[in-house]
């Protein structure tokens, strides 16, 4: 591939010049990434860089850090080394360090494309950039959220209870819901077997061991919305017929990543445990329906998947929604 | 919000967790056995493919995978070539530990010849040791990798042995059955009324692994999911379309069977006919395989019969001499191993088809299928009529029909050519081209067609699959092409240089309609 970057001064005019050296031969979505955080700028830009380079699409960096210097970046990349007119993906990085929100908005509405979903990747966290992030909600299609991305505790997921119950029309994803997709499957992947679904409904106790809260609460919150638990307090769910299901979590491991969780029904015990290999899993079972321990893939959950993921799958995610409810009945 | 188990259409307990994952529905704990397991289409396609189900987490908890063929092998022997042949072919790479360990517990072998009882008891013995060992729960998957030769033994002996459907009281039983199903219209009925002797239509899936491949499954979406083509999607807007399957490969190791079978059966019976259906087809009432199959099936008995009378003038056929493939020189069809010095067997078809109904009537569909042609191609590409009025365009300009081309190999995308103003200050008109490609446009690239047709056999899904009625329809189509074919030498052969776009006849046929061949 062909990339080509120039650096401009940070004015519109002057961004939209060097864009118009080049037109987008397709585009499938605009992403608008705001960081604010200098700990998390390099692996946030590594993530939106990989994604910008594998779609046809144009990335927009609001870079609220102050790595920068006042300037702005134009990235082009060519489907080929011979074409100028055929561009497959253009990035803008622009410093927002000192501009006000109704600047920052203008850079979104104004260079982003039109008849495209516009997804935006907040990883802010800081209160003070709210302004901002209100300012920029209506141009976007979707929010793209990590609870956990820079945090053990649930403070993160907090505020998306918070954001999901003012702003429910907005399209979420939440990477650290979609990083526990194959801990669902594996968790799915037990009681698969008729003749073990029954076992779903004598569910009395959940303990999962995770490096950070979100991943906890969601998987909890996960199997309540659809086994029809109801959340009671902090660490407990109830069941259709009114029987109290424990929930239990540990904070131990890397953030982002879970490490274990048990669920123990009425005569049998599931288990999950990362093996030394993070990549894969054990479970078995022990007491009335036991299993020989086998082994278990993790798909890939690296963030750059993640975020496709997020990108293509439009459309409002009912579970997710529901468990994202759920998990703010339990943080109440 | 689910709050109890439901039931699938099938009748199962629906696992209520499964709504929003990436599968909705595991398939059951099940057996797989491979009939020639031994054999290339095991080593380069269906392991790799089971194993990068596994990986994909696709596979059931319970699984086993049981090979069968003549060979000698012992369980670890067998474990160890299908560990080298993922290594080997694998679109995700080398096998690696643990899983791989994990994997090959699931694997087992069993030695012996197709029509042997006492080979096939040893098989009913490994498979219920799977059923208690590894739960698998009485299901079995038969899938026959073997040469059509021993298809209809290879279901006898399950049926003598025990493994058939009827002898099945705690599991379901299915059989896949590799391409080509029959040699021709005969020996296609023949063998169905053996099949259907121990397996139900329901549980028979005909494999044509063009159907597993994204690109056929998107002309069903490109129609039916989109506004702006089924309105011109007729004989009204359509001039002609182009089914094309064309190789530059030779018959390879294969020259033994291909002598005996030519493009009419090996490509134009099956892998075209299906192309022609999906692209002819009305709406299906559902998404289900039987609504689907229903409408697949009508579109072929619309096709209008190839009266023996107009083979020579609607079809055409071709068979390859010396010449070069990218610059290399490659040797003529009659010196290519195992092939007759003198075969009248032709390497190259076309064929011209009518249907009749009110959607196509006479809309020609021109099929051609054909070896160590220019370039590796397969695609539908629809012509639409001309402009009724020339309005634009300076004396000279070509005003181009429009044309759509689905592409399906190599490339897989979709491409539409439109006329447009030249830049300045005439109305010069020009065609451009405007492509979608699946692998930039959605970034991911396509996963073998095996992977998706066996995890879709193991779930009960056959809409990928070919029934019977819809085979039987496409040897009655190509039946009189080949009784000519078969019966006239064609003093011409070898009548096309390899690497060239196909013998002069085929050119002839286009000519006739005032049409000319996409080139390849």
């Amino acid at each position: 591939m062909n990339v080509e970057s120039s650096t401009v001064s940070s004015s519109l005019d002057a961004i939209r010049a060097q864009l118009a050296h080049t037109r987008l031969s397709t585009s499938t979505f605009n992403l608008v990434v705001w960081i604010d955080d200098p700990a998390r700028r390099d692996w946030i830009l590594e993530r939106a860089g990989m994604l910008s380079e594998k779609y046809p699409s144009f990335t927009l960096i609001l870079d609220h850090t102050g790595a920068r210097s006042g300037d702005a970046t134009v990235t082009t990349a060519a489907q080929d080394a011979e074409s100028i007119f055929s561009v497959r993906g253009e990035r803008v990085d622009i410093d927002v360090a000192g501009a006000d929100a109704a600047t920052v908005a203008a850079y979104v509405n104004e260079l982003c494309g039109p008849g495209v979903p516009t997804i935006l990747w907040w990883s802010g966290m800081r209160e003070e950039s709210r302004p901002i992030f209100e300012a920029l909600l209506p141009q976007v299609q979707t929010l793209l959220f990590d609870s956990s991305g820079g945090a053990r505790d649930e403070e993160a997921m907090r505020k998306l209870v918070a954001f999901h119950k003012v702003h429910p029309e907005v399209e979420l994803r939440d990477l650290a819901w979609m990083r526990l997709r194959p801990w669902q499957d594996m968790i799915a992947n037990f009681f698969d077997d008729p003749a073990l679904i029954g076992e779903l409904f004598s569910i009395r106790r959940i303990h999962i061991e995770s490096g950070s809260d979100s991943e906890a609460f969601y998987l909890a919150s996960w199997l309540a919305s659809r086994l029809g638990w109801a959340p009671t307090g902090h660490d407990a769910f109830t069941d259709r017929k009114g029987g109290r299901i424990a929930f239990e979590r540990k904070r131990i491991g890397d953030i982002r990543r879970v490490q274990s969780i048990c669920l123990d029904s009425e005569t049998s015990w599931y288990h999950g445990e990362v093996t030394d290999d993070p990549g894969v899993v054990r479970v078995w079972v022990e007491g009335e329906h036991a299993r020989e321990p086998r082994l278990f893939p993790l798909q890939a959950i690296d963030n750059a998947s993640l975020l496709e993921r997020a990108v293509l799958e439009t459309g409002a995610d009912d579970v997710f929604e529901t468990a994202l409810r759920f998990a703010g009945a339990l943080l109440e | 919000m689910t709050t109890s188990a439901t039931q699938t259409t099938d009748g199962v307990a629906a696992n209520p967790l499964r709504k929003g994952l990436s599968v909705n529905r595991i398939p059951d704990a099940c057996n797989i056995v491979f009939f020639g397991a031994s054999g290339d289409l095991m080593k380069r396609m269906l392991m790799p493919a089971l194993w990068n189900l596994r990986l994909a987490d696709i596979l059931p908890a319970n699984y086993g995978i049981v090979g069968f063929s003549r060979s000698a092998f012992s369980d670890d022997e067998f474990r160890a070539a299908m560990k080298e042949s993922i290594d080997q072919f694998s679109r995700t790479g080398p096998a690696k530990e643990p899983l791989w360990s994990d994997f090959a517990k699931h694997i087992s072998y069993v030695s012996g010849d197709f029509d042997d009882v006492n080979c096939f008891h040893k098989l009913r013995e490994a498979l219920e040791q799977n059923d208690k060992e590894l739960g698998t729960g009485g299901n079995r998957l038969f899938y026959l990798s073997t040469p059509p030769s021993v298809f209809t033994s290879i279901v006898d002996q399950l049926d003598k042995s025990g493994l058939g459907p009827r002898d099945n009281k705690t599991g379901w039983s299915r059989v896949l059955i590799e391409k080509p199903f029959g040699t021709d219209l005969d020996s296609a009925r023949a063998l169905q009324a053996e099949v259907s002797k121990v397996f139900e239509e329901k549980q028979v899936y005909r494999i044509d692994h063009y159907l597993g491949k994204e690109p056929v499954q998107d002309i069903m979406a490109l129609r039916f999911a989109n506004v702006i083509f089924e309105p011109v999607w007729n004989r009204r807007y359509v001039d002609s379309v182009q089914i094309t399957a064309a190789e530059t490969v030779g018959v390879e190791r294969r020259g033994g069977y291909y002598d005996n079978a030519g493009a009419l059966r090996d490509m134009i019976q099956n892998h075209v006919m299906n192309l022609l259906a999906l692209v002819a087809m009305e709406p299906p009432v559902a998404s289900d395989a039987d609504s689907i199959r229903d409408e697949k099936f009508k579109v072929l008995r619309a096709v209008r019969a190839i009266d023996r009378t107009r083979v020579t003038l609607d079809t055409a056929r071709g068979q390859y001499d010396e010449g070069a493939i990218a610059g290399q020189p490659v040797p003529g069809y009659r010196q290519e191993p195992d092939v007759r010095p003198d075969s009248n067997t032709e390497t190259y078809a076309a064929v011209k088809v009518l249907i009749d109904n009110w959607r196509w009537a006479d809309v020609p569909f021109y099929l051609r299928s054909g070896k160590r042609l220019a370039h590796k191609t397969s695609e539908i590409a629809i012509r639409f009529k001309s402009l009724p009025h020339r309005l634009f365009g300076e004396a000279g300009d070509a005003l181009d029909n429009n044309v759509l081309v689905m592409k399906i190999q190599p490339e897989e995308g979709i491409s539409l050519r439109f006329n447009a103003k030249v830049p300045g200050p005439r109305m010069h008109i020009r065609s451009v081209s405007m492509d979608f490609n699946y692998g930039t446009g959605f970034g991911v690239l396509s996963a073998p067609a095996y992977e998706r047709l066996i995890g879709d056999a193991m779930r009960g899904d056959a809409t990928l699959f070919t029934r019977w009625d819809a085979v039987e329809t496409a040897w009655e189509i190509v039946m009189p092409i080949l009784d000519r074919w078969q019966n006239a030498i064609d003093e011409s052969f070898p009548n096309y240089s390899a690497g060239s776009q196909g013998p002069p006849s085929a050119d002839r046929l286009l000519a006739m309609d005032g049409r000319e061949w996409r080139r390849i």
